[in-house]
This record gives C-alpha cells, structure tokens and sequence, in this order.
C-alpha cells in the first residue's frame, strides 16, 4: 500500500471537508437559531462570491474592502429574507418553510447570473497556487487556508452561542412563544440568525469562488453541505466540524482507491450514502439534539 | 440579460407574424437559436448567441441575402429536452428552417423530429459526433471537428510537435459524463497503433473539487494530460494539474477553454497551456472588423462589447457564417423561398469555405457533414490565445470508424 498516496488522500480530503463545513455552517446557524433548514444557502454562497467578484473587478476595490463590503451586503441579504419571506411563514407548515427556501434557491441562481453574465469570473484570493510537500505528500495550499478559515468561523460561532445574544437566538429556536413571553424579539432572532449565514456565506463563497471560479455551479456545494449537516446534526455546530472532516475524508480515500477500479463517479455515491444512511439510522445525526414529541 | 431580453422581444415580435411552413419569396430566412442561457450551457451561451446575433446584424446590414434578411429566434431551453421540443415547435410554425440548440440532451432528443420535419439541425462542438454520417442524418449537420476529430488531432500534434507518442504516458483527465468519455475510444485506437500507454481519470461534475483525482494522476507521472472538460471544472483541472507538477506546455485541452478560464486560472500562471482551436480568435479578422465596424460601433450589438472577439463569441460568427453561405448557395440553386431540404442542399454545396480566414476550410458532401474534422492547436500566451500550428485534420480513419459504427447504431435502433 502506497502510504503517500493514502495520506495525501486523507489530508487533503479533511481539508477539502472542512471547506464543506463553511458552507454548511450557514445552515445549522439558521436551523440552531430559528428552526428552518434553510436549502437557499448554496446559492447565497454563490451570490456573496458575486458581491466579492464585483466589489474586485467592477468597482476596482481591494479585495479585503470587497470582502468586508460582502460580509455587510450578506448580513443585509439575511435580514431582508427573514423580514420579507420568512416572517410571512409563521405559523405554517415547516414543509412549505422548507419549500420557500428551496424557491429562493433557484431564484438567487437565476439572479446572479442573469444580471452579471453566466461566464465564470475569476476571484483571486492571492493563495499561492504551488502545493505544501512534505514527503511524498502534496497539501493543496488554497484547501488548507480554507480549512483554517472555517475552524475559525466554527469556533466563533461556538463562543457566539454562549452569548447572552447566542442564548437568546437558542431560546428561539426551543420555542417561539415561550421565548416570546419572556420578551425576547423572535423576529429579530431569526433575523440575525440569517444576517449570520449570509456573513459566513462570504467566508465560502470567496474561498470555494477563488478555487474554481464563480458561476453558478457555486450553488452545487449545497449538495455536500446538506450532508455535512445530516451526518453531523442540524443544530450541531460541533457537528459541523466533525462531520465536514468525516464527509472530506471518505469522499476523498474511497474514490481515491474505488475510482481506479469502476472507472469514476463514486465521490457523489459515498456523500449520497452518507445523507441515506444517518437518515435511516440516526435521524438527528451524530450531535444534533433528539427531540420526542407526545402525540 | 439586457442582450437576451432583447432577443427575447425579437422572438416575440416574430412570433406575432405567425407564418407556418416554409418562408415565402419576400419574406425573412428563420434561424430559430434556441438555446440553454439559463442552466448548464452557461458557460459559453452568452458569448456563442451574442455572436451569431451580430453576424446575422451584419448581413442584414450589408442588404441580406439576395434581399432576403435572416431573423433570428431565439428562446431558452434551459437545456430541458421537453422545453426544447416546445420552443422548436414554435419556431417551426414560425417558419424556422434551421435550429440550433447548443445542446447535446437538447438536439439528441430532437433528433428523430427534425429528420422527420425535414428542417437543419446545426450542432457546432456539441451533440451526436455520429451525425457527421449525412447518408444517416440528413438534416444534421455537426458542421466542425467532432469530439473524436479533437482528440485524434491533439494526440497528433503531441506526436509530431512535442516528441512523439512512442512509449509516453498520456492521462486522459475527464468529466464524469458521456461528453467526458466520448473520446476515450478513438484514444485507445491510438494508443495501440502508436504504442503509448492511456490511462483514463474521471472527476465528478461540475468539477469544483478535484483533489482525489489528480493526487492518482500524479502516480501516473504522465508525460502530457488531455483536458475534457467544460466550465468552472477546466480552470480547476489546469490549477490541479499545475500544483501536481505537470508542467503547463504538457497540458492540452478539449476547444472548451476560453480566455475566462485562463484568468480564473491566473493569466501567468495558465501561459502555456494548450487546446483544440476551431474557429480563430481576436478581431484582427475580415469578418470581425466589419462587425465592430457596421454592428458594434454604430450601437448594434446584441450584447457587451468586450465579448466581441472572445473565443465562443467568434464560434458562433463561425457557425452563422456557415449557415448563411448555405443559403446563399441555396437560394441561387434552388431560389426562394427556402426549405429544409434546399437549406441542407446548400450546406452539401459549401467547398473550403473559410469565412474570410476565420475557420478551417469546410467542405460539407452528401455522406460527409462533419466538414473534414480541422482544427488547429493554440496556445495561451499570458494575454490571449495564439494558435501555434495551422489547420490540420489526423487520423479521421479512426474518427469515421467510430461515426459509421455509432450511425449503424442508431440505424438499427440502438
């Protein structure tokens, strides 16, 4: 067994895992503080690369304004959606929730490309593109500045939960109308619990935009995110973290060694799997919260 | 946007005419484009229309074809089959006499209507290869080098530019689709006939990571990799193959990289890199100077000016050009007005037609529709692209093996 073939495999697919995570960090910040599992967030991700890129190209900013001009435009993006489509919501069925995301999905695909060209545009990060070897062993550069990145977000977002905003937003998402009589604004709530994603979108966008351009494929990270946040439990930031790197990895090794053998396209089954099968065997994932409910 | 809603508003106001059949003697020359602007095509959609929409601005400006103007209809298909039938039966009733899907599941599915329709398919670097067999698809045209004709002629050129074949080891790097296999057979032909040894790596769509896939190519230590693959995945690709230690003048690509993928890769860092060219690019060009000329400067262009001269753009000039000397050729055999059937006998007339130099010389005949199969190489200088060989075709022996093979298929019901 080529030992450097397999470690190469499973560091760089953590590493890629852990870019995973950024994206699905958006969703379990939305999920852990209102409750919606919210699908549009792969297309935020492509939106906020789009914000980056014309911050950048179209109006000639550097890119560290760009991106904290993203980072606002995001967290603005957020509280709209909530103002506008969510707060319509309450009192509906979760599924229709669900659905209304998923139609804001495809919207915000249709958006970005429509108003600035559906050619990729370049983002460039300034990453070197030369691999860190150690060994025998190539570390994309790019996927690890990533993987620090979202340790980071991660991270914040753990300490910004034991907030006494963080605890709030918590209280939300256990329960509305109890969190309503104690006094605390559910609207507003929810509202910044999407002004966070959209703000961690940023951190993804850039990174995934700079790796392979932005377009609108951009919104396909969804796929893997969704994943991520199955395995690792909707209101699990934790979760997140371990997840990213379980998906990473196994998305990496085993098409690493199967591909070879059937010819390709195993990476899409290993993270179909994963959804399937912590589905049927452990529905709250392997950190999110089990909740019984008497009927 | 603002380009398609105009050609959408064109669409519509041909649509009020409501014509059926065959356009009459004094009446426009239908081209219906309908194509996918919203969904996987995106890539290359915008440029290729906006292309062919001013190469049609610019023969109606220079007074149309015998005095007939050509109208373009355009629709998104969203690269849906069944939105693609709809918006083809449209146009069909509006008289459109060619389509252009710039799909492959698109045109595959309408296949069997528009050979039943009598009315011209054009499938420029896209849909079935096999088509090139005019006996089997009459009213199909691929009109330049199939998938096939691209591989053979790159693997030439590595043969006869870059130390021959003998012995090397060539990695085929592709999208896990059929457009990403489709090669793989005239590759492995080549590869007994030049003894060099092949090996096939697919990477999922879209191709936005590619780690695992490259870290098994590098094993490999393959003297050149051949790129197939199409939008955001190409830049990816070249990234992975450049931070694996394959060396940009060793990478050569499918005609699907552009200048975007070579700024998203890094203009420095992408010089070098190789690829299929089967229309020039620039505007230092007869045809392009008259478009900035007549079209864009004066204000007419269907869309943003920096797209003028891009290489999709000038695909599709390319692809119109053709058309449109088809019927020209068609109107002075057969006169007006057009059909399917004298259309497609215009294209079968077309003798080394270069557009002015912008393309390889197409010859198009009764059992031949893929036009010969040229293309040249180029290469990405830092700036732009610039072709390093002229026009040459290889190996179409085997390229028509798999044709006549693929067309006994669908013949048979394959």
């Amino acid at each position: 067994m080529d030992i450097g073939y397999f470690l190469e495999l499973l560091i760089n697919g953590a590493l890629t895992g852990l870019m995973y995570s950024l994206v699905a960090l958006g969703i379990v910040l939305i999920y852990k503080s209102s409750g919606v599992p919210n699908l549009a967030q792969g297309a935020m991700v492509m939106i906020s690369a789009y914000l980056i890129w014309v911050g950048v190209s179209l109006a000639g900013l550097p890119m560290i304004v760009a991106l904290a001009l993203a980072v606002v435009g995001m967290f603005l993006f957020g509280l709209l959606a909530e103002r506008l489509l969510l707060r319509k919501m309450v009192g509906q069925p979760i599924i229709m929730i669900v659905m209304l995301t998923l139609g804001l999905e495809i919207f915000l695909r249709g958006l970005g490309p429509g108003l600035l060209g559906a050619a990729p545009k370049s983002l460039d990060l300034g990453i070197d593109l030369m691999p860190i070897i150690i060994g025998e062993v190539f570390i994309n550069r790019a996927y690890l500045v990533g993987a620090v990145v979202a340790v980071v977000m991660i991270v914040l977002s753990l300490l910004f939960f034991r907030t006494r905003l963080g605890t709030k937003l918590r209280a939300v998402s256990d329960d509305h109308v109890s969190s309503w009589s104690v006094g605390i604004s559910v609207e507003r709530a929810i509202g910044i619990s999407w002004g966070l994603a959209g703000a961690s979108a940023v951190a993804a966008g850039a990174l995934w935009g700079s790796v392979q351009g932005v377009d609108w494929t951009l919104s396909m990270l969804l796929f893997p995110a969704v994943a991520v946040v199955i395995l690792g439990g909707l209101d699990s930031i934790y979760g997140v973290l371990v997840a990213g790197l379980i998906v990473g990895i196994l998305g990496s090794v085993i098409p690493g060694y199967v591909d070879p053998i059937v010819g390709g396209g195993t990476r899409d089954v290993v993270t179909s799997l994963i959804i399937l099968l912590t589905i049927i065997f452990r529905p709250h994932g392997m950190f999110g919260r089990e909740d019984i409910e008497r009927v | 946007m603002k380009s398609f809603l105009k050609g959408l508003a064109g669409a519509a106001s041909i649509a009020a005419i409501g014509i059926s059949g065959a356009a009459k003697a004094d009446e426009p020359i239908r081209f219906a484009l309908l194509q996918d602007f919203t969904a996987v095509y995106t890539f290359v959609t915008d440029e290729y229309n906006q292309g062919q929409r001013d190469y049609i601005e610019l023969v109606n400006r220079e007074g149309g074809l015998n005095g007939h103007e050509i109208e373009a209809i355009i629709r998104d298909t969203g690269n849906e089959p069944q939105r693609g039938i709809e918006a083809y039966n449209r146009a069909r009733r509006e008289g459109a006499i060619l389509v252009d899907f710039l799909s492959t599941p698109v045109s595959r599915a309408a296949v069997n209507r528009v050979l039943d329709d009598e009315v011209v398919m054009i499938t420029v670097l896209h849909g079935r290869g096999d088509a090139s067999d005019g006996t089997t698809f009459p009213y199909i045209f691929p009109m330049m080098a199939t998938y096939w004709s691209q591989a053979t002629l790159l693997l030439d050129y590595i043969d006869r530019e870059q130390g021959g074949l003998e012995g090397k080891r060539i990695a085929h790097v592709y999208i896990d689709s059929p457009f990403g296999r489709e090669p793989v057979p005239v590759m492995e032909e080549l590869a007994q006939r030049k003894d060099f040894e092949l090996r096939t790596y697919a990477y999922p769509s879209p191709g936005n990571e590619q780690s695992a896939t490259w870290s098994d190519v590098r094993r490999f230590r393959p003297d050149h990799v051949i790129l197939w693959g199409a939008g955001g995945g190409q830049a990816v690709s070249v990234r992975e193959a450049i931070r694996n230690g394959i060396p940009q003048e060793n990478i050569l690509s499918v005609v699907w990289m552009a200048e975007t993928d070579a700024r998203t890769i890094g203009e420095e860092r992408a010089t070098g890199i190789k690829r299929f060219e089967a229309v020039a690019t620039g505007t230092d060009l007869p045809i392009m100077q008259r478009i900035l000329e007549e079209v864009i400067e004066p204000g007419h262009g269907a869309g943003p000016s920096e797209n003028v001269g891009t290489t999709y753009y000038n695909i599709g000039v390319a692809s119109m050009a053709v058309a449109t000397e088809a019927a020209r050729l068609a109107l002075e055999e057969h006169g007006a007005p057009l059909t399917g059937t004298s259309l497609r006998d215009g294209f079968r007339m077309i003798r080394d037609f270069d557009a002015e130099g912008m393309m390889p010389p197409v010859s198009f005949a009764e059992d031949d529709h893929q036009g010969g199969g040229y293309g040249r190489v180029s290469r990405w200088n830092g700036e732009a692209w610039e072709a390093v060989t002229d026009w040459f075709t290889a190996h179409q022996d085997i390229v028509w093996e798999e044709i006549e093979k693929d067309a006994a298929g669908f013949r048979e019901g394959r």
